[in-house]
């Protein structure tokens, strides 16, 4: 029972504010509201840009918007257990200069190598967080800085280019298979494998429990420290993919490659109805949420919008975001 | 005849019985010392590697160096010290440095604001953290998420307007804050100073200061006892709002133009600076007199390892190891039963 | 004009506060004479908590009125409260312990001290000591809180509450709410001491759960029980042993607790045994024995320890000494994972946060301790999930419409069922049960009942918390008492049951 009896002590602008998104936030509406926003997002953009709508441009932004996917699949992973990860965009541009830059040692190795760089970092994320036991939102500022250091150092800071006529898993990531880009099935596949986990495997289950409610889940037997250690390992597996998934679309990796890429991401999972205290929602709400952002920032883009407006743009929809899906009941007290 | 069992909540469970006190403050004299025995014993570790360390010079550099991070650290302190978190002091301050640089003479605008354009300019980071704490406090947003949010809108802002606008700052009096000296110590340390003991005037002599320890001591506390903890907070964001201004002030002053991109790493090497000088995540515990040894030791440290020759890559790295390491050793975990 | 002349300083009529699912207060009416100490005594739950909260402005009431020397007042909250000159003092950690102590005693109440936006220390340190002088506590202002001991502490609190002295013409009222829960003798003494010397200026209400120190301090006793003010007493006139009569008694029905339906557990079979157990602050010494199909109940007020065993048992609280065998042998309780593969399932008090996972299904919450029946090569298999699921609803009679509601949308009753269901699920050997009726109805209490009755003829252990010794005693082979953190009478109830005026003597 929460001690918040303190009627009077709230400014009646915060009651009315508050009333009125107790209204908004009917059960029903997290469901319905994002997918009614793809919708009417999509018809303004492809009002003002018919040839948004054609196959050819639909192709290349599934092309294009595959890391932002994959980068927000791990983060989906993440937040539905109630923690953050701040270091994911710096996990996959760390992969992205290890991938690129092991091309000549390890030839068509080198994207699966890095993808598991990326992992490797995920797990160190998840071990400084369960072992020194600090909240994951410094854990993963903490790693943010270690893995764009180490990025910055081994790439000299410079973007790290690979030979044009490339084969192995970087040339299939560039091409396509019945007529969908490869990068986009990547990101499909990894949608498929990421919901199957999360709804058929111990460890999604356990991810919803912790997120909704770890007390009674730690109280049951369950080793929630392990399963968060590999939730987070999952997360890092994404953005190693996504690391790699930009060498090929860039013909190189770079150590800031995907800086732009945290708040979108992070925002495509908390638009799509994915709660920010955890337990509910999925990755499926995150494909909802990806493709708003996307129309989002194929319209910002087509209406002139600067690239670096578009971040502040992505800045307001996640505070925005939160304000209209949080669960004050979960949280006694917001610091 | 309803049998009434319900378990009320009680203000303070004392979970089994334990008598014992916190551990932050049961090793508080050594969590007090230990960062200025850090602060010393690295400074010796580096001079006996480099001698280039302790010439005067080199020391003058640390302390310009260490000038506007302390400014910078100054507001976050406050913010820790409630327990809450500021993201967004890099955004702010961006976003601030850019609008000064065309609020004062320049070389595109015909404005020449001069002190004025200054004010705006703070005023604007005021803002931005009044904005902060408004949104925290009335929608109960978690403040590290509100201030994600403030931390990419300022960046971007300033960086949207920079590329419509790049202008050199000419006004020679803002340009003389950073590059003049007095008493042969760089403008921007008397500006740093001056900011500090600001600070401590308010941590030591103000509600609001005072509030801060309240607040991050025991929040439902204080409010029981008629804090108005929702007004003090938004303060709180506010005051440091403007020190993020100020700060942008002086690094557009320093660098002769609006930075947008200021420094990614600066986050880093401020929330370092607060926590490693002994103001715990926690809240409750610490001061700015505690923020400006963990600055001189970040700072130091950043200083020691270029003098050792050590690629400033890495020295992100290894802050933002810092920041883990400090929070592991400082954080308060009595108080927190579920880590997220 | 006000009734100081008649003598009564608070009124309180027809109070009636309920929360979701529970009333709290029912038509509660006390009367607060000047400067006298009332005793209020009750069980947990009894709404004795809840009554101090309204009146000082914490809650506010669903009916009723409250007047203060004849006037009506509404507290909306804390503040107002004092500004009525009413003050709480709260139970242990209601200082901040990183603040000084002139600050503590002055939190929220800085105005007086602020010149120009600055804060004038050096008086309020002077108004500190005179607060202080009060209380008879001779302590620098400026000491960080955190150094104090627990009496000090208190008398602090105290102080803090008297300064409303100043802000009223009148004299104020002090609730205090469980203030010796962490004092030791000789601190008690002190707190007393003041409190007598302070009756002159001011009235008290005293809440407590350990009856001799409410006989010793009260000029008049008041008994609640199931929200509702049941009895007033003369402290001379009465005894602990009559004041806990009045707060509990209730007629044992041997049929509700299915007593026909005990069966002799089998003296050689030992389960569990727990011995020299201790952790720190909570018991000490603790050792006994639970055989296989035996229920051995746990007795004590609040502060005797026995939730803290449960605690340990389940592995949420791991031992600072002594050690805990199952069937012989020794294991280590350092985390519920530990306790839950030694077989020991633990039903926890707070059932809401810390029992049922709330926005999991009945299914889901039931496989949450091992998947491993549900899942094959690690993929879940949710229609059998959903199965077993529905297998336990009808075994256990859990009121939802599948197994695919979610746990919350349960009343609390199939909740505690669902929970139940989820152990009896993994086959433990020992269940231990914190409170499992808390908060249900009487006929979700008959059916934990019967299934007690169940596992213990299955030869399961079982260690039981209960609300209410009547119910301790009904389902229990085995009575141990604890007080302060120990073991102190153990009732065999194998040939007949102890007597409820027994257990209480030994709990007191």
């Amino acid at each position: 029972m929460e001690l918040n009896s303190t009627a009077g002590s709230r400014p009646p602008v915060a009651r009315m504010a508050s009333l009125a998104l107790r209204l908004v936030r009917a059960g029903w509406l997290r469901d319905l509201a994002p997918l009614l926003t793809l919708v009417v997002l999509t018809l303004i953009v492809a009002a003002r840009e018919p040839a948004f709508v054609s196959e050819r441009n639909l192709l290349n932004v599934a092309d294009a918007s595959a890391p932002l996917f994959l980068l927000a699949l791990g983060e989906t992973v993440i937040i539905l257990m109630g923690s953050i990860d701040l270091s994911l965009h710096t996990i996959a541009s760390l992969s992205s200069v290890l991938a690129a830059l092991w091309i000549n040692q390890l030839g068509p190795f080198a994207a699966p190598a890095g993808v598991i760089a990326g992992t490797a970092c995920g797990f160190i994320n998840g071990l400084l967080y369960t072992r020194l036991r600090i909240p994951s939102f410094i854990t993963t500022l903490g790693t943010f800085g270690l893995w764009k250091g180490i990025a910055l150092t081994i790439s000299n800071a410079q973007p790290v280019p690979i030979p044009t006529k490339i084969g192995g898993s970087f040339g299939w990531l560039k091409g396509d298979s019945l007529g969908f880009p490869n990068t986009a099935w990547t990101g499909l596949a990894m949608l498929v494998i990421t919901f199957v986990v999360l709804r058929h495997t111990a460890l999604g289950r356990y991810i919803y429990a912790i997120g909704i409610g770890e007390q009674a889940t730690w109280l049951s037997g369950v080793p929630v420290q392990r399963y968060k250690l590999a939730a987070f390992t999952l997360a890092g597996f994404c953005a190693g993919l996504a690391g790699v998934v930009l060498v090929a679309q860039l013909r190189s990796g770079g150590p800031s490659l995907a800086d732009s890429l945290l708040l979108p991401a992070i925002a495509a999972v908390i638009v799509g109805g994915t709660a920010i205290t955890g337990g509910i929602g999925g990755v499926a709400r995150t494909l909802i949420g990806a493709l708003i952002i996307i129309v989002a920032r194929v319209g910002m883009d087509s209406a002139g919008v600067d690239i670096f407006a578009q971040q502040m743009v992505y800045g307001v929809i996640v505070i925005v975001a939160v304000t209209l899906t949080i669960d004050r009941s979960k949280i006694a007290m917001v610091k | 005849m309803q049998q009434v069992t319900t378990a009320e909540p009680t203000l303070a469970e004392p979970s089994s019985g334990r008598r014992r006190l916190p551990a932050a403050l049961r090793s508080r004299r050594l969590v007090q010392l230990g960062p200025t025995i850090a602060l010393v014993g690295v400074s010796i570790l580096i001079s006996a590697v480099n001698h280039r360390f302790l010439t005067l010079d080199n020391l003058r550099s640390i302390v310009t160096q260490s000038a506007i991070p302390l400014v910078l650290a100054v507001g976050l302190t406050f913010i820790i010290l409630s327990g809450a978190i500021d993201l967004s002091i890099e955004g702010v301050m961006a976003m601030s440095s850019v609008i000064v640089s065309f609020l004062v003479l320049n070389n595109r605008t015909s404005l020449d604001w001069g002190l004025l354009g200054v004010v705006v300019a703070v005023l604007v980071g005021g803002v931005a953290g009044f904005l902060n704490g408004f949104i925290h406090v009335t929608f109960r947003i978690p403040s590290f998420m509100v201030t994600l949010g403030m931390w990419s809108v300022g960046t971007g802002l300033a960086t949207v307007l920079y590329r419509g606008l790049p202008v050199t700052v000419e006004d020679t009096m803002l340009r003389s804050w950073a590059l003049g000296t007095t008493l042969s110590f760089s403008n921007l340390a008397w500006f740093a100073i001056g900011t500090l003991v600001v600070g401590y005037l308010v941590q030591r002599f103000t509600l609001l200061g005072r509030y801060a320890y309240v607040i991050g001591g025991n929040e439902e506390l204080a409010r029981l006892s008629g804090v108005p903890v929702n007004r003090y907070k938004v303060m709180l964001f506010t005051f440091a709002g403007l020190c993020s201004g100020l700060a942008g002030v002086l690094i557009a002053a320093r660098t002769g133009y609006g930075t947008a991109n200021v420094g990614a790493g600066t986050l880093f090497q401020v929330v370092t600076s607060v926590v490693v000088g002994g103001t715990a995540l926690t809240g409750g515990s610490g001061g700015v007199l505690q923020t400006l040894v963990g600055v001189l030791f970040v700072t130091t440290l950043s200083n020691g390892m270029i003098l050792m020759g050590i690629h400033p890559y890495i020295q992100q790295a290894v802050q933002g190891l810092l920041i883990i390491v400090a929070v592991a050793l400082t954080m308060d975990r009595a108080r927190v039963p579920i880590i997220k | 004009m006000s009734d100081q002349s008649a003598g009564v300083a608070l009124e309180v009529e027809g109070l009636v506060k309920q929360f979701p699912g529970v009333t709290a207060l029912d038509d509660v009416g006390l009367s607060l004479r000047e400067n006298e100490v009332l005793g209020l005594v009750g069980e947990n739950g009894a709404g004795k908590s809840t009554l101090m909260k309204v009146l000082a402005g914490i809650y506010q009431p669903d009916a009723g009125t409250i007047r203060l020397r004849g006037r009506i007042v509404r507290p909306q909250n804390v503040r107002q409260a004092v500004g009525y000159g009413i003050a709480m003092v709260f139970q242990e950690q209601s200082l901040l312990p990183n603040i000084g102590v002139a600050e503590n005693v002055f939190l929220g109440n800085e105005d007086q001290f602020i010149r120009f936006g600055v804060i004038d220390w050096s008086a309020m340190h002077e108004a500190a000591r005179r607060q202080l002088a009060k209380v008879e506590l001779d302590l620098d202002p400026r000491t960080y809180t955190a150094e104090l001991g627990f009496a000090q502490r208190q008398l602090v609190e105290l102080a803090k509450a008297m300064t409303i002295e100043d802000r009223t013409r009148e004299n104020p009222i002090i609730l205090l709410d469980e203030p010796t829960s962490v004092l030791a003798q000789g601190e008690i003494d002190l707190l007393f001491a003041q409190v007598r010397r302070l009756k002159a200026r001011a009235a008290f209400i005293f809440v407590s759960h350990r009856l001799d120190e409410v006989l010793a301090l009260s000029d008049r006793i008041l008994v609640m029980k199931d929200a509702e003010v049941v009895a007033e007493r003369d402290p001379a006139a009465t005894t602990a042993e009559e004041l806990y009569r009045l707060m509990v008694g209730r007629e044992r029905h041997a049929e509700y607790y299915r007593e026909s339906e005990q069966v002799p557990y089998d003296p050689e079979r030992v389960i569990l045994g727990v011995t020299d157990l201790g952790v720190d602050g909570a018991y000490q010494d603790v050792g006994f024995e639970v055989h296989a199909g035996e229920v051995v109940a746990l007795c004590g007020v609040v502060g005797s320890g026995r939730e803290a065993v449960c605690r340990t048992l389940a592995g949420a609280l791991p031992p600072d000494h002594g050690t805990v065998t199952l069937e012989g042998r020794q294991l280590r309780f350092a985390s519920p994972r530990d306790a839950v593969a030694h077989g020991v399932a633990y039903v926890p008090m707070e059932r809401r946060v810390e029992g049922v996972v709330p926005y999991l299904t009945i299914a889901e919450n039931i496989t949450l301790p091992d998947l491993r029946p549900v899942s094959r090569l690690g993929v879940l298999n949710l229609h059998r999930e959903n199965r077993l699921g529905r297998e336990w609803i009808r075994r256990l009679s859990i009121r939802a419409t599948g197994p695919r509601t979610n746990a919350v949308n349960l009343s609390g009753g199939n909740q505690q069922k669902v929970v139940l269901a989820k152990w009896l699920a993994c086959q433990p050997r020992v269940l231990v049960l914190d409170h499992p009726t808390r908060g249900l109805d009487v006929g979700a209490k008959e059916d934990v009942y019967a299934l007690v009755r169940e596992v213990s003829r299955q030869g399961v252990g079982v260690v039981l918390t209960s609300d209410t010794l009547e119910e301790a005693i009904g389902l229990s082979h085995t009575v141990l008492v604890m007080k302060d953190g120990q073991i102190v009478h153990r009732f065999d109830g194998r040939t007949s049951k102890p007597r409820q005026v027994d257990i209480v003597s030994h709990m007191l």
